[in-house]
């Protein structure tokens, strides 16, 4: 364990300072995807003073308020895109440098992204969750934190990461049959934004379509934690939905283990 | 003004030329581009089987509203979208040097040299939800008003691209702007909405400061109800040509400001 932190933390570290060279971009680039939050925010609000009920498909106003911006964190931070630089480097061929390094190559992705993720969550972590608390507590007038759905929400979001990682790098082997990912990486995005929930909460689909995508993969980068945050699962459920990730989680590292020992033994750099 | 014109065929052929190899990306991109838009609609259904209207409008107002905003966006996409690049590149690696030593001008030069695509999918979609939404609310609309929103597009175009010239224009104090471009731009998703839902700080905002609602919902809803003709008409005219004066100006003058870098 000590020698993997002696290997990979220069990987944290050139990860720590490229975030912090472009923490000001971050922090503009943030801001712009925080609007989209609001726009969310006064349609919610719009369609409870249209609605006579106050309660709509389960959620109140401040649960979708909570909703909208809890997903936005989530999926903010769980976000990889490690694996899209694996592509490019099968795309150029300078894949073939990782090959001849004495470290795995999804440790230094992994550990350099782990130091733009410290920035990250530096920067928008505590902002998000204060304002989304201080919101809470002036709409209910209690405060409605809870330090247990918080902890289980931390440990289900780390998950979610590692998931989204593991995936995102099953993709970026895609690059071995298509030369450009651009286009598939956006209808990727999407269908997982859909089936994930985090476009639309999963409660709102069909019952049917509900338990189907429950068990998929994909509930589990982003619905899970944000259910969990906000108190709506039962013990059970914790349980259940956060096994359900470790599962996952296991799937997407052998799968992606797999792919790599067969693609180094069919890869053919031209050059280099 | 002809020889403009003549240019910008040219600077799209070259492009259409390139795009030709890429048949498949060109595809991929705009089916992606189709299915998140179908996904965000489909929200908007699933919010309109559990209420009648939202602020006061119908389904079918939404839709056509939702649906206008793409046009003039998708269009701006289309034809200036190399603006991005000035914030993002162009000014930091010095190769503006390369528009400054052309013998046209140099924010026309740069603005035009790429022709985009992707903004097919916006437009095609712009124009489904619009027929749609037209077809089933037929029967309440004047049809005189339709020349007017029509003349209307190209000054809703015309804040998108200034706003993009405006902050891409920063870049020439500060090397780099393009998050401030996407910061400042992102402030259109406000505008696929009625503005009647959001509070007064952030009507004021994207009504004089940022004015992206003159691109959809004040052309859209005066065409729709006919409410507000001269406000909505007249604002969205006077308030792009005054965004386009300024983004001028600040390019003027970015440009005299601007250091290449060393080579």
């Amino acid at each position: 364990m000590k020698k993997l932190f002696k290997t990979y933390s220069p990987f944290s570290r050139a990860g720590v300072q490229s975030a912090m060279a472009y923490r000001a971009n971050f922090i503009f680039f943030l801001i712009g995807e925080i609007f989209k939050c609001f726009v969310m925010y006064f349609v919610w609000r719009a369609v409870f003073d249209s609605s006579q009920n106050q309660n709509f498909m389960g959620f109140t106003m401040e649960d979708m308020t909570v909703y909208v911006f809890i997903s936005f964190l989530t999926g903010y931070l769980s976000f990889s895109d490690g694996a899209f630089a694996l592509g490019e480097e099968i795309v150029d061929g300078s894949v073939s440098m990782r090959m001849i390094k004495p470290c795995s190559f999804d440790m230094c992705f992994l550990f350099q992204e782990l130091g733009n993720k410290v920035i990250n969550y530096s920067i928008m972590f505590v902002p998000i969750v204060l304002g989304v608390e201080i919101y809470r507590f002036v709409i209910t007038g209690a405060v409605q934190f809870n330090i247990v759905s918080f902890v289980l929400f931390f440990v289900s979001l780390q998950l979610a990461y590692l998931i989204n990682f593991y995936f995102n790098v099953c993709y970026g082997f895609l690059a071995f049959f298509l030369k450009n990912l651009w286009g598939t990486n956006l209808i990727k995005d999407v269908i997982v934004g859909f089936l994930s929930g985090s476009t639309i909460p999963l409660a709102f689909m069909p019952d049917a379509l509900q338990t189907v995508l429950t068990y998929l993969p994909f509930a589990s980068l982003s619905y899970t934690p944000v259910m969990i945050y906000m108190n709506m699962y039962s013990p059970f459920q914790i349980a259940f939905s956060m096994l359900l990730q470790a599962f996952w989680l296991a799937v997407f590292v052998l799968v992606s283990k797999m792919i790599w020992h067969f693609a180094m033994k069919h890869l053919c750099i031209q050059g280099g | 003004m002809k020889r403009i014109f003549r240019l910008h065929r040219i600077f799209i052929s070259q492009h259409l030329k390139r795009l030709m190899e890429y048949k498949v990306d060109f595809t991929v991109g705009a089916i992606g581009f189709l299915l998140g838009q179908a996904v965000e609609i489909l929200f908007i259904g699933i919010i309109f089987s559990q209420i009648p209207d939202l602020a006061g409008w119908t389904f079918d107002e939404i839709l056509f509203i939702y649906g206008f905003s793409l046009i003039p966006k998708a269009i701006d996409h289309m034809f200036f979208d190399n603006l991005w690049m000035i914030g993002y590149s162009i000014v930091r690696k010095g190769d503006f040097d390369k528009y400054l030593t052309r013998p046209i001008n140099s924010l026309f030069y740069v603005t035009v040299e790429k022709f985009q695509v992707d903004a097919f999918g916006e437009l095609l979609m712009g124009i489904i939800l619009i027929t749609y939404s037209l077809i089933r609310i037929s029967g309440n609309i004047m049809w005189q008003r339709a020349l007017i929103l029509l003349l209307l597009v190209p000054f809703a175009v015309l804040i998108y691209t200034s706003v993009k010239i405006l902050t891409s224009a920063i870049s020439f104090w500060t090397k780099q702007s393009g998050h401030i471009t996407h910061m400042f731009y992102a402030v259109n998703d406000f505008a696929k909405y009625p503005v009647t839902i959001y509070n007064d700080f952030i009507k004021v905002i994207i009504t004089y400061i940022i004015p992206f609602a003159f691109t959809a919902y004040y052309p859209a809803s005066f065409f729709l109800r006919g409410e507000n003709g001269w406000f909505c008409v007249l604002g969205t005219v006077l308030i792009s040509l005054a965004l386009f004066g300024i983004s001028l100006i600040v390019w003027n003058r970015g440009i005299k400001a601007y250091e290449s870098a060393g080579s």
